[in-house]
């Protein structure tokens, strides 16, 4: 345990002091909030009134504020995965991944350490749409809190599992890659691109299968969250008996990523 | 003398490229150990395997008799190919990153820093250094703790004559100590000022390797001269153990079976036997010329 605080200090120095990486993720903590806010006015201002209630609903009161502002902070899932690609390729571009071995540290030590700060900071960006979430939550609050308030909360648990998911898959693209530029070009090209083939084979061929790549099934966790009542009953309920599915795959693509860099960077020349 | 790192049947291969073939030697304790060979011998690659960063297709190595590990390289400084630091970071940050990962104190940061003469820089970002002030906080950071083996590869890259001049006497300071220097260069002359021992690496496959002297056998001969070259050249036929003669133009080479007379005692002999040397000179082999017959005799 204290080797493993002591490792993970070392991690703690080497951002401590990067400019970069404080301004990256206060561009995170305040975009996730602001853009929720965009969308906020945009639902409740833009849209007719029926008896005083907007025609997308209530995305932004409790319980449904659960899924609609990881709904969007998903949109936003590039902004921390442009800092988690710079952490990994600035070790590649200054050459520390090597010197690190080359000082004292196992491979192992190396490259589990950088996944646990992915995981340290995919849990934080949670925690910033956890406090987005109840601020919307109370700022739209008619009523007095009731447990039904927490309904929905595992939503959040599909953020952090969708965040994870297009982290790793950045890793992956990172440690192959190893240019911060042309690594996060390729994440991108990806992004869109899978998104491509999902449209094209669902509308034209009809597959499911692509319902469970690996960016879209981490997205399928989260469906658009406005104007649910004009959402056919019989896509819900779709959703519902596949959401197992799609959570079960989910983890198991983190798994593999997981495997895969730590397999990598243990067998191949640094 | 017992043996600080120890390399059985090394090889390493890119692709269809052999950048080393089943490497084998024994590096002792106390000595200054260069690996000696040209650019693209597999100086480096060899480096990189004993220090973890590069894999092996066959063979194993031993660092102080012991399965190498994490904590048997914290006891080595080791300066691989470049300066690697986060640009970023300051001198010293960048040292307290070092410092920790190798558990060694911080507070041995100014001394190393002092060493190199970097401590008024130590602030400065590491990206606002020049070539040799990077090079030097690579020394730096091998110093580290004071470790017993330091690794250098090529360390005098990117040196001015006098950083060159500093790093020689440092590296000949940390030999007296008692340090274990492992030093890769391609610098005939930086390996005959400071190594003990040597090993010869040519494309990849150890050529020789052993204490300087008996792996780069330097010859000897005598180059003497006078007004009468021809009556010099019959004193010097009967001298015993001469091998051969050359004749240049002013003066005679001679080359013995081992090694050549006192330049004194040559003198009074030819002065005895009625000539007065007018040049007497005792030559050497230089290093490079033996190295390069070395490779050559390999090559052919």
């Amino acid at each position: 345990m204290v080797e493993f605080l002591h490792t993970l200090r070392v991690e703690w120095l080497k951002v401590k002091h990067y400019r970069t990486f404080w301004i990256l993720l206060a561009v995170v903590v305040v975009c996730i909030p602001a853009f929720n806010y965009v969308i906020y006015d945009f639902t409740d201002n833009s849209f007719p009134k029926i008896n005083g209630k907007s025609l997308l609903g209530t995305p932004f009161a409790f319980p449904n504020v659960w899924s609609t502002v990881p709904y969007n902070a998903g949109i936003l899932v590039f902004m921390p995965v442009i800092l988690i690609i710079t952490l990994f390729t600035n070790e590649y571009s200054f050459r520390t991944h090597r010197q690190n071995i080359i000082d004292g540290w196992s491979r192992s030590r190396f490259i589990h350490i950088k996944l646990l700060e992915v995981l340290l900071l995919t849990l934080f960006v949670t925690l910033v749409v956890v406090l987005t979430c109840l601020y919307f939550g109370f700022l739209t609050r008619k009523e007095a809190p009731s447990k039904t308030s927490w309904e929905q909360f595992r939503f959040i648990l599909f953020y952090f599992v969708e965040m994870l998911d297009y982290s790793l898959i950045a890793v992956v693209f990172a440690m192959l890659i190893r240019r911060a530029g042309l690594a996060m070009g390729i994440f991108f090209l990806y992004m869109i691109g899978e998104q491509f083939v999902v449209s094209l084979s669902r509308n034209k061929y009809k597959a499911t299968w692509v319902n469970y790549l690996p960016e879209e099934v981490s997205d399928r966790l989260i469906p658009q969250p406005f104007a649910r009542k004009l959402i056919s009953p019989e896509n819900t309920a779709y959703w519902e008996n596949h959401v197992n599915g799609y959570f079960l795959v989910s983890i198991g693509y983190i798994l593999i990523f997981i495997f895969l860099i730590s397999w990598r960077f243990r067998k191949s020349d640094l | 003398m017992a043996s600080i790192l120890s390399l059985q049947n090394i090889s390493k291969s890119y692709g269809r490229i052999d950048a080393l073939k089943a490497v084998s030697f024994e590096v002792p304790a106390g000595s200054v150990f260069g690996i000696l060979g040209p650019n693209g011998s597999g100086k480096t690659t060899l480096l990189g395997v004993v220090m973890n960063v590069l894999r092996p297709n066959a063979g194993k190595f031993d660092w102080f008799g012991q399965q190498p590990g994490e904590k048997l390289r914290r006891d080595i400084g080791t300066l691989l190919e470049t300066p690697n630091f986060y640009h970023y970071l300051s001198a010293k940050r960048n040292l307290e990153i070092t410092a920790s990962i190798k558990h060694k104190p911080w507070d041995d940061i100014d001394r190393v820093l002092k060493i190199v003469r970097l401590y008024e820089r130590r602030d400065s970002k590491f990206q606002t250094f020049s070539l040799g002030m990077k090079q030097r906080l690579a020394i730096a950071s091998c110093l580290l703790g004071d470790p017993s083996v330091l690794v250098f590869d090529e360390p005098t890259n990117g040196l001015d004559p006098a950083g060159i001049a500093e790093i020689r006497q440092l590296i000949t300071d940390l030999a007296r100590n008692g340090k274990t220097i492992i030093l890769a260069s391609h610098l005939l002359a930086e390996v005959e000022k400071v190594c003990t021992h040597v090993a010869i690496l040519q494309r990849g496959v150890l050529i020789r390797s052993g204490e300087v002297k008996s792996v780069l056998s330097q010859e000897e001969w005598l180059e003497i001269g006078s007004a009468d070259l021809t009556l010099l050249q019959e004193i010097a036929g009967r001298l015993p153990g001469v091998k051969s003669i050359l004749v240049s133009e002013n003066h005679l080479q001679l080359y013995f079976d081992s090694s050549p007379p006192d330049a004194g005692w040559m003198n009074r002999h030819c002065f005895e036997q009625g000539v007065a040397l007018n040049f007497l000179a005792l030559r050497k082999k230089s290093l490079e010329s033996a190295f390069i017959e070395l490779t050559d005799n390999v090559s052919n």
